[in-house]
This record gives structure tokens, sequence and C-alpha cells, in this order.
């Protein structure tokens, strides 16, 4: 599964990967920050393709990568070219009126799941690392930091889904 | 003066419209300044003024295609490179050249002439290739790298057509001479030049317009052609901050060279040598020999003449270098000719690269099925 990545003067560069079933995808990232993308079906002619925004590229790319998107809800999985074995995963989740007026470390987040609890929207103001002490309400929209057991674990004993 | 601002109205209007139907806009500035100059409605004159703002646009591009020059991604893509480009002027230049003599153009001429009826439009074939959505094809790579040895062959030419009347030796040792002090000296204040690049004030604007501008006066203290030197800064330069001079330098270029093209088609005298019907055998000819030479470069480098045909159909379009070499050094009798060479292969060639799939059914007895099997992976 072997990218190949090719210069191609006045456009920009491009990246070819043939799958194992024999199709081929393209990507060009193109210099004004916009991007082609082509599909050739296996034994097709005419290769279908679209073109993204740079934003519209991001999506694509952490749907690509596993991440589930929901409304409210949403995560991001972050890999590093260079560190192949290092995923780490950010998700967003909504707080309950259960967890209402009970802090991070009343909760033990992370002794309890291994999660981190980066960051906490509150009614349109950001809160990073949020202290021990940090206190809940209702609406809160917290971004939650782990592997995928930690989240799951997170969800599971924190949230109680 | 004020008739610049006529020309420029004309120009945005005309480019509008060549966006609204996706063709190429140097065609339409060609047509739209003969059409408002000395051969249409003569709205426009071209004086002093007007001439010194076409000629930076002529520079802006030579400045463009210096910055564009990858000495170290040519060596690394020799091969391909030097088969497709070889291929490409052997049969178009030789055309172009045989074509023009046995027409009756004088010999210098003739070589000039075949020049731009040998070089294709890089702006037009990296559009094309974009806007068709043609760039998963292995065909594209190559396109775009032919475009790339057309740029080293258009730097050859420039040099070559400008010895005329100097001492050959003297001028080549003068212009290496050249060459290696700016490549130094750009190398010495590397830093200095990339820091002040990174600015976030207004500074790194007025330093590329400045740099490109004092290729002028350079030239003259050196005795060396302009269009030579400004090419020669752009290649120094690309090795300090190459991608923020493009940024920087592109709405200058931008702007100067639509005021190149129209008044280009301002100063194009129909009265003179020009001929018609020998015109439209260059047109003819030209579509004919670079259709040829795609082909044979598609056989060549891609066992596959549908291949071949996508190459062709996206090159037939001359554009903004035929139009710079007889700026530069043709006569007002080639300058006629070219401007009606590029309006017709331009379109021509628009329309080729748009409807490539058809034209490759209708030109290859080879299955559909077929057409896309990428190289190396027919067998």
């Amino acid at each position: 599964m072997g990218v190949r990545c090719i210069e191609l003067p006045g456009i920009g560069t491009k990246y070819e990967l043939e799958t194992e079933k024999g199709d081929r995808v393209a990507i060009i990232f193109m210099g004004s920050r916009t991007f082609q993308l082509y599909i050739l079906e296996k034994g097709k002619a005419a290769p279908s393709a679209a073109e993204l925004t740079a934003a519209e590229a991001r999506r694509l790319g952490s749907l690509l990568s596993g991440a589930i998107i929901e409304a409210e809800k949403e995560a991001v999985e972050i890999a590093f070219s260079t560190l192949s074995d290092l995923r780490i995963r950010v998700h967003t989740y909504v707080i309950r009126k259960n967890l209402a007026g009970r802090s991070i470390a009343e909760l033990q987040v992370r002794t309890k799941t291994g999660a981190t609890v980066v960051a906490v929207s509150r009614k349109g103001k950001n809160i990073i690392n949020p202290l021990p002490s940090f206190t809940f309400e209702d609406g809160d929209i917290v971004v939650a930091i782990g592997d995928t057991d930690q989240l799951e674990e997170f969800e599971h004993q924190i949230l109680g889904h | 003066m004020e008739e610049i601002a006529l020309a420029l109205f004309v120009c945005l209007v005309l480019a509008l419209v060549s966006k609204r139907f996706s063709l190429p806009p140097i065609p339409f500035y060609i047509l739209g300044g003969i059409a408002i100059g000395k051969s249409g409605l003569n709205l426009v004159p071209a004086d002093a003024y007007s001439q010194y703002l076409s000629y930076l646009g002529l520079i802006f591009l030579l400045f463009y295609v210096g910055l564009e020059m990858r000495p170290k991604s040519l060596r690394e893509r020799g091969r391909t490179i030097l088969l497709s480009g070889v291929i490409d002027l052997n049969v178009n230049l030789v055309v172009g050249c045989a074509a023009a003599l046995l027409l009756g153009f004088p010999p210098l001429e003739s070589f000039i002439l075949g020049s731009a009826f040998y070089i294709s439009s890089s702006a037009m074939a990296i559009a094309s290739l974009v806007e068709n959505r043609r760039l998963i094809l292995p065909e594209a790579e190559t396109i775009v790298w032919m475009m790339v040895f057309e740029d080293v062959l258009l730097i050859l030419l420039i040099s070559l057509f400008s010895t005329q009347g100097v001492n050959p030796v003297s001028f080549i040792l003068l212009t290496v001479a050249v060459l290696a002090a700016t490549a130094g000296i750009m190398r010495l204040f590397r830093q200095p030049i990339k820091a002040l690049l990174a600015r976030t004030d207004d500074l790194p604007t007025l330093f590329t317009f400045t740099v490109v501008i004092s290729s002028t006066y350079l030239a003259k203290l050196l005795k060396i052609p302009d269009s030579l030197v400004a090419i020669i800064l752009g290649s120094s330069l690309a090795a300090t901050s190459g991608s923020a001079l493009e940024r920087l330098s592109q709405p200058f270029r931008e702007v100067f060279l639509v005021l190149f093209f129209v008044f280009f088609g301002i100063t194009i005298d129909f009265s003179g040598g020009f001929s018609l019907p020998v015109t439209a055998i260059l047109c003819v000819l030209a579509l004919a020999s670079k259709m040829a030479s795609g082909v044979l470069v598609g056989w060549g480098l891609h066992g596959s003449v549908p291949a071949g045909i996508e190459i062709g159909a996206n090159t037939l379009g001359r554009g903004e270098f035929s139009i710079a070499l007889v700026a530069i050094f043709g006569s007002a009798t080639i300058s006629a000719t070219v401007a009606l060479l590029v309006v017709v292969t331009s379109l021509a060639g628009s329309f080729a690269a748009r409807y490539s799939e058809a034209l490759k059914l209708r030109l290859s007895r080879e299955k559909p099925s077929l057409l896309a099997v990428p190289d190396g992976q027919a067998g």
C-alpha cells in the first residue's frame, strides 16, 4: 500500500495510492489551499473527481480515519506521520444533569478511566485545561483526550452511557 | 494615458466572458486588443506609458519562469523529461521552421516563427488539466514536465536570438558570469533576504517589485538583454524563499501581463506582409504537429496512443511564451501571424482538452476500456 508522491510544478503535489482491490485514489494538494480528490475504479476508463476546500478536506480526513461525527459529539483521531504507533483520539461530550455540581477531582476522571478532560465549553466560553476543582454544569461541552479504550471507559463510568 | 483605463476595462469584461465559458483568457485579450487598436477601431493608441506597463508584464512573466526553474527536480526526472521534451522540440520546431521557410519567410524570421510555433502555453496546459480534472492520469505528469522542459528551451531560445549582431562567445561568457555572480550574491544574502520576505508588513511586496524592476537597470549596466536578466534574477532568488516570491509577484504579474497581451493586440498591424492564407496554413500545421508530437510522446513513454492524444490535446494551445518571443524579437508581420496562431490554437486546444475523451474514441481504434490503463499496468 505504498503512496506515490509526485511534484507537479505549477500545480502542487500529487499523492497516489493503489488499493488492494485495484482501485486508484489520487489527492492533489494545490497551492491555492484547494484539493482535488480522484477515484479511478478498477477497469473503468474515466476517473471521478471532486474539488475540496481546506476545511472540507480536513472533515473528510477525520471521517476516513474512523472518527464518529454526530451533532455536538465529535471525535477526531490524530496520527503523526513520524510516530506510526501514536494515535490519539479527541472526543467531545455533553454533560447531562447527572453530573451537574460534581468536580473533576470528585469524579476521579483520570484515575478511573485514564482519559483527561482538556477543555470545557460553557455557554460559548472556553476553559482550557480545567483544574481538578472544576465543577461541571448541565450543558457543558467537554473535550476529552485519550486512546479508544480510555474514552470508552470515560463514556461508561463517568457519563454513565 | 487615460486610454489604458479603457483597455483594462475591456480586459475585465473579456476576462469575465472567458471565465464564464471556461476558456483561456489570452486569446480574448489579444482579440480585444486588435478590436480597439491599430487594426480595429483605433480607440487606444500605444504610447510610451502603455509600452512601459506592458513591458513590465513581460519582465514579470520571465522573472516567474526563472523562479519556477528547479534544476534539482529537473535532474531527478531527467530521462522522462528529456525524452518527452526532445520529441516535442524536434517535431514542432522542425515543422514550424520548415513551414515558415517554405511559405516564404526569411531565415531568421522563420526561426523565430518556428520557435513561437513550437512553444506551448504552460498556463493553458496547467489550467486545462486542473479544470478538466485530468490530474490522476499519468499523462498529466508528463505534460507538466514537458512544460518545464519548454521553459528551459525558452531561455535557450531567448539567449540564442539575443546573440544576433554580437559576438556569441563573449555574450555567452558574460551571461554565464552574470548568472554565477547573481547566484553567488543571492546565496550570500540568503538569510537576510529570507528574513525580509518573512516580514508581515509592506516590505516584502516592495522588495519583490524593486528586484524585478531593477533587472531592467542591471541589463543596461551589464549590456545583456533584460529578458535574460529577469530570468537569471528569478532563478537565483528561488533559492532564498521561492514560494513567498511567487505569491508576492503574482498580483503584479497578473495585472501587467493582461496589459502586455492587450497592447500586443493593439499594436498588431495587418497591413504589412501579413497573409491570411499563410497564417491559416500555419495554424492547421501547428495543431497537427502538436497532436503528432503528443501521440509520439504518449506512445514512447506510456505505450499508449490515447495517452498521446491526451498529451497532444492539452498542449495544443500556444500562448504567453509565443507572444513573448515575437514581442521581443519578431517583426510586425510575424507578430500579426503569431497573434492569430495563438488565438486559433488556444481556443482549439481548450476544446480539444475538454473533449479529449471523445477525441480519443474517435482518433484511436483501441477499445474504450483500455483508454485509461496507466503506464506499466497494461501488461
